[in-house]
């Protein structure tokens, strides 16, 4: 029980704030693979899905103390962090190019955000793939075109030629079915 | 509008996928303190948080743990203080004003001496320095398979001398190391000859150190030369063309 006490995240962010630099260890342990798989998902791109974590993990440490459990659980604080600052970067680089060809392109061999089941999968992986297998693959689409691809409402009725309420429509069925199935904390404290 | 169509936008918000005007209306909404859309959008977020463990997971580099705690390390170093520390702080500064006075004298006395002896160890760095890069310049002449070694020995003027020539016929270039040669007043100077046949041929002014040595690079030699003899003479300060002085050293190829 007192290394269950020790390893909790949220006990882990005040230590953190308090400039523990254990705690910072122990806090990337258990979240940086998580957040390091997400950045590679949103960028494609291992060495600036490298650069984002060291900076997401940075920010971390110098905010920690802004940290309350009323914004939401550390893992969400630390996945809501790295996926603006990936999406950032994304649309960044898509202005630069002025082409949305890295978007309309086929997802990268090794970093399919598609969903799928997988024998050798964590326990939260088959739970979440299930929940989402449970969807429409419309609405599995307009997820995955919003969470990992960075991609607006309009931008989404663009690529699939959807008329915009449709997709507005699609986001929300979409979320309440996964909320109804995974439950706020679900897959959260899972590893 | 009807409190559902905010929270219809809350799950587009939390996406990350509203925009524009819409944007900016449910941001202000937000900003007016709606605690119903704020407890939803924090289980929104919990819910999506949900998502990346749907991918296979990937670890991130192990050196980036280091990295990171390298980096904060640095960061660690300057303190946060609070309030109550910086009222004792204000505290300590005055006692600590008076002591540091009369520390002041006595640091600025060390001071002095201690920049006596960083003085000196510059010099002595300055001499290794010298040492080392010369013994660089030695493996890296002696590394080439060209280099031949010519052992110069001490003639009658002072015959306990030694020298020797690592010398590269390809390059026409060559290092001189000499011991025990007498130091000469400031008009004279020893003068290196590269000797092809019965042609004394110049090959560098050099002066030694007070304890007879020097580690001395010749200049690179005319190529139609073939060297078979080198010697050492003494000269005036600024060379000559041809050998006038005594020789001191002469060695065979």
């Amino acid at each position: 029980m007192a290394d269950e006490s020790r390893d909790d995240p949220v006990r882990l962010i005040h230590q953190i704030a308090n400039r523990n630099r254990e705690a910072f260890a122990r806090f990337y342990d258990r979240f940086a693979p998580l957040a390091f798989t997400l950045a590679v998902r949103i960028l494609r791109d291992r060495a600036a899905a490298e650069d984002l974590l060291q900076e997401t993990f940075f920010q971390l440490w110098n905010q920690a103390a802004n940290y309350s459990q009323e914004r939401g659980s550390p893992e969400a604080w630390i996945i809501t962090i790295t996926r603006s600052r990936a999406i950032d970067k994304l649309r960044s680089i898509r202005r630069r190019d002025k082409s949305f060809i890295s978007m309309e392109g086929p997802p990268g061999k090794q970093y399919d955000g598609k969903v799928e089941g997988s024998a050798t999968a964590s326990d939260a992986r088959i739970i979440v793939n299930s929940a989402l297998a449970q969807l429409a693959e419309s609405q599995r689409k307009v997820l995955e075109l919003a969470y990992f691809e960075g991609l607006t409402q309009s931008e989404i009725a663009a690529k699939l030629k959807e008329p915009l309420g449709t997709v507005k429509t699609r986001m929300r069925a979409a979320l309440e079915r996964l909320r109804g199935l995974l439950g706020a904390k679900a897959g959260g404290e899972a590893s | 509008m009807n409190h559902d169509e905010w929270l219809e936008r809350a799950d587009i918000y939390a996406l990350g996928a509203l925009e524009g005007e819409e944007l900016a209306r449910f941001e202000a909404h937000l900003a007016s303190g709606c605690a119903q859309c704020k407890e939803y959008l924090l289980e929104t977020h919990e819910t999506l948080t949900s998502l990346p463990r749907s991918l296979a997971p990937i670890e991130p580099p192990s050196a980036m743990k280091a990295k990171l705690l390298r980096q904060i390390g640095a960061v660690a170093k300057a303190p946060v203080l609070d309030r109550r520390r910086v009222r004792w702080l204000w505290w300590g500064m005055g006692v600590g004003a008076v002591a540091a006075a009369s520390l002041l004298l006595v640091l600025s006395w060390n001071l002095i001496a201690t920049r006596n002896q960083l003085r000196d160890l510059q010099a002595q760095v300055a001499t290794l320095q010298t040492q080392v890069s010369q013994r660089e310049e030695l493996i890296q002449f002696l590394s080439d398979p060209q280099v031949r070694l010519v052992n110069l020995a001490g003639l009658p003027p002072s015959p306990a001398a030694r020298g020797q020539l690592l010398w590269n016929s390809l390059s026409r270039t060559g290092l001189l190391l000499v011991t025990g040669l007498p130091q000469v007043p400031a008009d004279k100077a020893y003068e290196l000859w590269g000797i092809a046949g019965a042609e004394p041929v110049p090959a560098g002014v050099f002066r030694v150190n007070e304890r007879g040595q020097v580690l001395f690079r010749l200049p690179a030699l005319p190529e139609a030369k073939i060297f078979d003899k080198f010697a050492v003479t003494l000269e005036p300060a600024s060379g000559v063309p041809k050998p006038t002085g005594t020789m001191f050293l002469l060695g065979s190829l």
